[in-house]
C-alpha cells in the first residue's frame, strides 16, 4: 500500500470504539516513514484507557516516528488531555502526520476542538470499520455510525477502511464477508473504500486494495 | 459466529443473554464500557438501564430490584466496589441474589487505572460487615467470562446469594474472539417463592437482614451458614494443567493464570515441568484438591498481581505439606511470563542443580 497515492500529508483515522484505529495508525506511520524522515503520530484518543498509541511511544521512537501525546506521567492519567503541540504537527507542511482519534461519538468530538487546524490542512479522513464488532455488523448500523461521527467531529469522511477481523482467529471468509458489507455501505453513502486491512500472516486478495498489517499492540503472553 | 469483543462488552452481552434486564451502575475506568454497552443494549431488549448518582445508590437500587425476583447486576472497579460494601452486606443478609462485576484496578485508595488483583481479600473474605459469603468467580479469558455469566446468575438464584465476577483491567480492556450462548427465554427463569411481587394472591412476604431478637437473628445466621456449606460442597471449580508429575505447581487465577500458561511453555523448553492450578471459584476455594496436589510437589508457588492475598488460601489448602513461596507485582504492574519463569528457577535452584 503506497500512502503517497492519497496525495495528502495528514491521515486521520476515525471509527467506532475498538475498530482497530490505533493498529492502523501505527502501521500507517511506519509505512510513511519509508518515504519521509518527518513522520508524527498524534494520539488524540481520549477514550481508551489501555492499548493506545502512546503506549508504543518508545518503540516508535526507535523507528524514527514522533508520538505526540500527553507528556510523562500524564499519559497514564484518566483525563481527556489534548497536548498543545498537536495543532503544530497537524498544520506543519514538512510533516506526514497520522492522527489516531478515539472511538465513538465522544472520541470524535475531540476533532471539533482542533477544527481550525484541520481546516487549514490538506487532510484525508478514513473511517475504520470492523464488521465483527458489536453495533457495526449491518449496513444500516455502519452507515449511521459514519454519519454520526462525521457530524460530531465536524469532518467529511473521505474513505472507508475495511478492517474486519476477530484477532488471531480471523479467516479469509470473515474478511470477504466484511468487504461485502463495507462495499454496500460505500455504495449507499457514496464514500469510496481506501483499502482492506489484513494481518501479515493472512493470504487474502479481494475486491479492495490490501494493506498488510503487523500487529504491534500485543498481549503480555 | 465469533465476534471481536472487549471483555467488558462481552460480560454485558452475556449477562443480557443470561436473562438480566435490570442494570444499575456508575462509570469507572477500566470498566466504563460495560456500563456504556448496557446503556445502549438494554433498551433494545426492553430492559432498564439506570445510571445512579453513585455506587452507594447503585447497590441500594440493586437491593430493591432484586426483591422483585428479577435478575439484576452491576459492574464497577475497585474504589466503586468499596463504596458498595454496606449494601452488599445488607443484600447478603436479606439473601438477595444478584451479580456484581469488579474489574479490578491498582490500589489501595484512588490507585491507578491499570490491571490488578488486589481486591481478592475484599471479594472472598467479606469486605462488608457480618458473617456473610459471596460466590466469587474468576475468568481468565473473555470466552470464559462469557460462559461464567450464565452460571453466575444461576448460582445466585439457586442459593439466594451474591455472586461476584472478579476480573482485572486486562481482562476488561483486551479484545478476543467470542461466541455467545443463545438468549435465555425469560419465561424459563426460576420462580422465586420469596419475591415481593404483590400480595393479592398470597400472604405478605418480607425480605430483610434485620431481627432485633438475637436468638432469631442467630437462626437467620445459621440458615446462611447452611447455605454456604452447601455451596462449599457443590460448587468448587478449578482447572489443572500439567499437574501430573510436575516439578513445581504454580497457583494463579485470572490474567495471572493466562501469563503462567505461557511460562509453562517457556519452562518446558528448558526442561522444567511446571503445573498450573487455577481456581475458578475463589470462594469457595478449592482447598481439598490443592491439598491432594501438595503431596506430589516440594513447592506450590503462588503468583498474583497483588502482594500475597490468594497466598493465604493456598497455604490453608497446602496445609504444610509443601513449601509455599510467593511472587507478585501490584499497583497495575503485571508480571511477565519471563519474570514468573525466573521466580520458578530461583525456587528450584537446589532441585535443578541436583539433576
Amino acid at each position: 500500500m503506497n500512502f503517497l497515492n492519497f496525495e495528502t500529508r495528514l491521515f486521520v483515522y476515525m471509527g467506532m470504539f475498538g475498530s482497530g484505529k490505533t493498529e492502523l495508525a501505527i502501521n500507517t506511520a511506519i509505512e510513511l516513514r519509508k518515504h519521509s524522515s518527518h513522520v508524527a503520530l498524534v494520539d488524540i484518543d481520549v477514550i481508551s484507557p489501555y492499548f493506545r498509541s502512546r503506549d508504543e511511544r518508545d518503540f516508535l521512537k526507535t523507528k524514527g516516528i514522533e508520538v505526540i501525546a500527553p507528556p510523562g506521567v500524564l499519559s497514564h492519567a484518566d483525563l481527556p488531555i489534548i497536548t498543545a503541540q498537536m495543532g503544530g504537527y497537524i498544520s506543519n507542511p514538512n510533516y506526514f502526520t497520522v492522527a489516531d482519534v478515539g472511538g465513538n461519538e465522544d472520541g470524535a468530538t475531540v476533532l471539533g476542538s482542533v477544527k481550525q487546524f484541520l481546516d487549514s490542512t490538506d487532510k484525508t479522513v478514513f473511517f475504520v470499520v470492523n464488521t465483527l464488532r458489536p453495533f457495526s455488523t449491518t449496513i444500516d448500523e455502519i452507515a449511521k455510525n459514519v454519519q454520526k461521527l462525521s457530524e460530531m467531529g465536524k469532518v467529511k469522511i473521505d474513505y472507508l477502511v475495511c478492517n474486519t477481523n476477530i484477532g488471531v482467529e480471523t479467516s479469509n471468509e470473515d474478511i470477504q464477508k466484511g468487504e461485502e458489507i463495507v462495499g454496500k455501505v460505500s455504495e449507499y453513502l457514496e464514500i469510496p473504500v481506501a483499502f482492506t486491512a489484513v494481518k501479515n500472516e493472512i493470504n487474502y486478495s479481494g475486491k479492495f486494495p490490501i494493506f498488510r498489517l503487523k500487529r504491534y499492540l500485543v498481549n503480555l503472553w | 459466529m465469533k465476534m471481536l469483543f472487549k471483555g467488558t462488552e462481552a460480560i454485558a452481552e452475556a449477562a443480557i443473554r443470561a436473562g438480566c434486564r435490570l442494570y444499575f451502575g456508575y462509570p469507572i475506568t477500566p470498566q466504563s464500557e460495560l456500563t456504556e454497552y448496557m446503556s445502549r443494549r438494554l433498551p433494545e431488549v426492553n430492559g432498564t438501564f439506570l445510571q445512579a448518582e453513585s455506587e452507594v445508590a447503585t447497590v441500594n437500587m440493586m437491593y430493591g430490584a432484586s426483591c422483585t425476583g428479577r435478575r439484576v447486576m452491576t459492574s464497577t472497579s475497585s474504589p466503586g466496589f468499596s463504596l458498595m460494601m454496606e449494601g452488599i452486606s445488607y443484600m447478603a443478609g436479606a439473601q438477595l441474589p444478584a451479580v456484581f462485576v469488579n474489574v479490578v484496578r491498582g490500589g489501595p485508595g484512588l490507585g491507578d487505572i491499570q490491571p490488578a488483583q488486589s481486591d481478592y481479600f475484599q471479594a472472598t473474605k467479606g469486605g462488608g460487615h457480618g458473617d456473610y459469603r459471596m460466590i466469587v468467580l474468576a475468568p481468565h479469558t473473555i470466552q470464559e467470562a462469557v460462559d461464567l455469566m450464565n452460571l453466575a446468575f444461576d448460582l445466585a438464584d439457586k442459593y439466594r446469594m451474591l455472586v461476584t465476577i472478579l476480573a482485572d483491567g486486562m481482562l476488561g480492556q483486551m479484545m478476543e474472539p467470542v461466541e455467545f450462548h443463545e438468549m435465555r427465554d425469560l419465561r424459563d427463569m426460576p420462580q422465586k417463592e420469596w419475591a415481593l411481587t404483590g400480595a393479592s394472591d398470597h400472604k405478605p412476604r418480607k425480605v430483610t437482614s434485620f431481627d432485633i431478637d438475637p436468638y432469631e437473628l442467630e437462626k437467620m445466621n445459621l440458615r446462611y451458614q447452611a447455605t454456604y456449606k452447601k455451596v462449599e460442597e457443590n460448587e468448587v471449580r478449578y482447572e489443572e494443567i500439567n499437574t501430573k508429575d510436575a516439578d513445581i505447581i504454580v497457583a494463579a487465577y485470572g490474567t495471572m493464570a493466562r501469563i503462567v500458561k505461557t511460562t509453562i511453555r517457556m519452562a518446558k523448553e528448558e526442561g522444567i515441568k511446571v503445573g498450573l492450578f487455577r481456581p475458578i471459584t475463589l470462594w469457595p476455594f478449592p482447598y481439598k484438591r490443592l491439598n491432594e496436589l501438595a503431596d506430589t510437589v516440594k513447592n506450590v508457588l503462588t503468583v498474583e498481581m497483588s502482594y500475597g492475598q490468594m497466598l493465604e488460601d493456598v497455604k490453608l489448602g497446602v496445609n504444610g505439606k509443601a513449601n509455599t513461596p510467593f511472587y507478585g507485582r501490584s499497583a497495575g504492574v503485571v508480571p511477565t511470563p519471563t519474570e514468573v519463569l525466573e521466580a520458578i528457577k530461583k525456587i528450584m535452584v537446589g532441585d535443578l542443580n541436583g539433576r
